[in-house]
């Protein structure tokens, strides 16, 4: 009897909210096919996969593919060089985009404001394919660059194809497409800063540099490592589209990150699939925890996290 | 409002202001030279080419890098694919969000819990191309331009992004007019939409230019050399190894400059973005400045 009360609580329940149930439908129905549903697939981490015999019906093999995984110099090769890469990465591009926020907060020709914003933004809304053809070609042996190399009487350089190039041209090539649109979030949170602290500043004498470092910075401290903490969480991911784009066999030795190992064995000749996912599913694990610990390191300095769920923005 | 910080550099000009638009002129300069040295290169011959070393403007432009680049014929392989996914993937995409924010953003109905840890688990635990690849193969998608609309579906930043907007519409409006007896229905497309028309505007952009940059998936799923879209013609333009005698077209009358058909293929596929971005610029702003990281 009890039993039948609650279905029929439930029924008037979903009676109650019938439109916002219908609502969500089609969204739910579309994580569960295409988010839930492929992780299905890796169980291969844990078979041999068969073709013929399909996900299910393959092999189980244990830990075995992870253990050839661990004992594979190339896997070890990927995780350094993707570290590598996407440490100096932050270090290098992080910066950037805070201080172009104050420069271009300080800057007083305004009418230049918004075209220059046009110009620093309309980058990142090129894909990388776009941007590997132009810069692969501007920095090409014979190319623009080395061109104005040449008219200064210096000797050409090998720049693309270059394995010590490599790097600085990632990270040139991400401040290139990056650092104005995230310009944007640093202009954002200098608005919000309330006038009257310059005008106190002012009061006291202080110069604009000292606004700058006493009034501007402090102000958005709190945006500047939150945004830090979230780029920390992207360290095994970032970069994969630029490197596949940008990168080419002659680099191969200093381009080889995890995600393009899996890439490279994954589509090779003859793949071997419950190796690959052994991979992908340790990345995946690794990934999933760095995430964690960023957005909570994120909530700790008083930000909405990865997942800013209930807050109106 | 707050008073805003921009009062604050309304002040008198100083020398300083002088080096800092030098400066921010110089950053700029290193993005638009790129772009407008590659539009030259498309228009001008090999001989010019060569000739200039610093091609920004070239004298005696010429449109036979484009000829040679249409007689080809991929790119409008390409512009036809990718055309076809945006026109499928985005009033899919704007679909699923919409409707999927405005469920979520409307209190605590049963069930809406779970239903976020499970969005959130996806975000967090992302098994890669491998089980993705299987999945469309199980539902019979791979080569079909399906596989590329579902495989993303839903951004779930942008419909977070969406359903804070939704969440900020204020809640005696929505209250008001459910008391006047209007059902979910309504209040969805007479007040909520209506209000919301800048986030749906920004989240289409974005929607717009992920589908147009789109070409990871579209590799990996798609086979058919006439369904190839735009940016992996670009990509396969750009690195072929195709000489000049290849790219032959009727009524030609010197060989084509082969970078220049390459840069031709850059510019193409460049164009609307470049063309469109400037007017529109503002809304696809006005979604990171909603997004932005609050400190």
């Amino acid at each position: 009897m009890e039993g039948q009360g609650r279905f029929r609580r439930l029924w008037n329940v979903i009676v109650k909210y019938r439109a916002i149930y219908f609502l969500l439908l089609p969204g739910l129905i579309w994580y569960l096919m295409f988010a839930i549903a492929p992780l299905s697939g890796l169980q291969l981490a844990f078979k041999t996969y068969k073709a013929n015999l399909g996900i299910f019906g393959s092999p189980f093999t244990g830990w075995a593919n992870f253990r050839r995984v661990f004992h594979d110099v190339n896997f070890w090769n990927a995780i350094r060089q993707t570290l590598l890469i996407n440490v100096v990465r932050l270090i290098v591009t992080f910066p950037f985009p805070i201080l172009m926020a104050i420069l271009f907060n300080e800057m007083r020709f305004h009418k230049v404001k918004n075209p220059l914003q046009v110009v620093f933004t309309l980058p990142h809304f090129l894909s990388w394919v776009i941007i590997a053809s132009i810069f692969n070609n501007l920095l090409s042996f014979d190319g623009f660059v080395n061109n104005i190399i040449a008219s200064l009487g210096l000797e050409r350089v090998k720049i693309v194809g270059s394995t010590s190039a490599f790097m600085p041209l990632l990270y040139y090539t991400d401040i290139w497409r990056t650092a104005g649109w995230n310009t944007i979030v640093y202009l954002a949170a200098i608005t919000d800063i309330e006038m009257e602290q310059y005008e106190a500043a002012e009061i006291d004498g202080a110069t604009r540099f000292q606004m700058i470092t006493h009034v501007t910075i402090p102000s958005i401290r709190g945006t500047i490592i939150i945004m830090f903490i979230l780029a920390t969480g992207n360290i095994m991911t970032a970069g994969f589209n630029q490197v596949f784009n940008m990168s080419n066999a002659a680099v191969r030795s200093v381009a080889e990150t995890l995600d393009m190992y899996i890439y490279r064995i994954t589509f090779q000749a003859a793949p071997d699939f419950g190796f690959s996912m052994a991979i992908t599913l340790f990345r995946s694990v690794i990934n999933m925890l760095l995430l964690l610990v960023a957005d909570r390191g994120s909530k700790m300095m008083g930000g909405n996290g990865l997942f800013s769920m209930n807050q109106s923005a | 409002m707050k008073k805003k910080t921009e009062n604050y550099s309304k002040s008198k000009i100083m020398g300083i202001d002088v080096v800092l638009l030098i400066i921010l002129v110089f950053l700029a300069l290193q993005v638009v030279i790129p772009l407008v040295h590659v539009i030259a290169m498309s228009f001008s011959t090999q001989k010019e080419y060569l000739d200039t070393p610093l091609l920004l403007v070239p004298v005696r432009p010429t449109l036979d890098a484009y000829r040679a680049l249409f007689a080809d014929g991929r790119i409008w392989i390409g512009y036809r694919s990718t055309l076809t996914l945006v026109l499928l993937g985005v009033p899919v995409n704007m679909l699923l969000t919409t409707t999927l924010a405005y469920a979520l953003s409307r209190g605590n109905f049963p069930g809406r819990k779970a239903l976020m840890y499970l969005i959130v688990f996806t975000m967090l635990f992302q098994g890669g191309i491998i089980p993705l690849y299987l999945i469309m193969k199980t539902y019979k998608l791979i080569d079909s331009f399906w596989s590329c609309v579902f495989a993303t579906g839903i951004n779930t930043f942008y419909m977070i992004l969406m359903m804070n907007y939704f969440s900020g519409i204020p809640i005696a409006l929505v209250e008001s007019a459910r008391i006047e007896g209007a059902g979910e229905w309504r209040i969805l497309g007479q007040i909520v939409l209506p209000l919301s028309l800048p986030i749906l505007a920004t989240v289409g952009l974005y929607y717009v230019s992920d589908r147009w940059n789109e070409w990871y998936n579209p590799m990996i799923f798609i086979n058919s050399t006439g369904k190839t879209v735009l940016q992996l013609v670009l990509r396969n333009i750009v690195n072929d190894t195709k000489q000049a005698e290849d790219f032959v077209y009727e009524g030609m009358k010197e060989l084509p400059f082969t970078s220049g058909v390459k840069m031709a293929a850059v510019v193409m596929t460049m164009l609307p973005v470049m063309c469109v971005f400037p007017f529109l610029q503002k809304y696809f702003i006005k979604g990171m400045r909603v997004g932005a990281v609050k400190g």
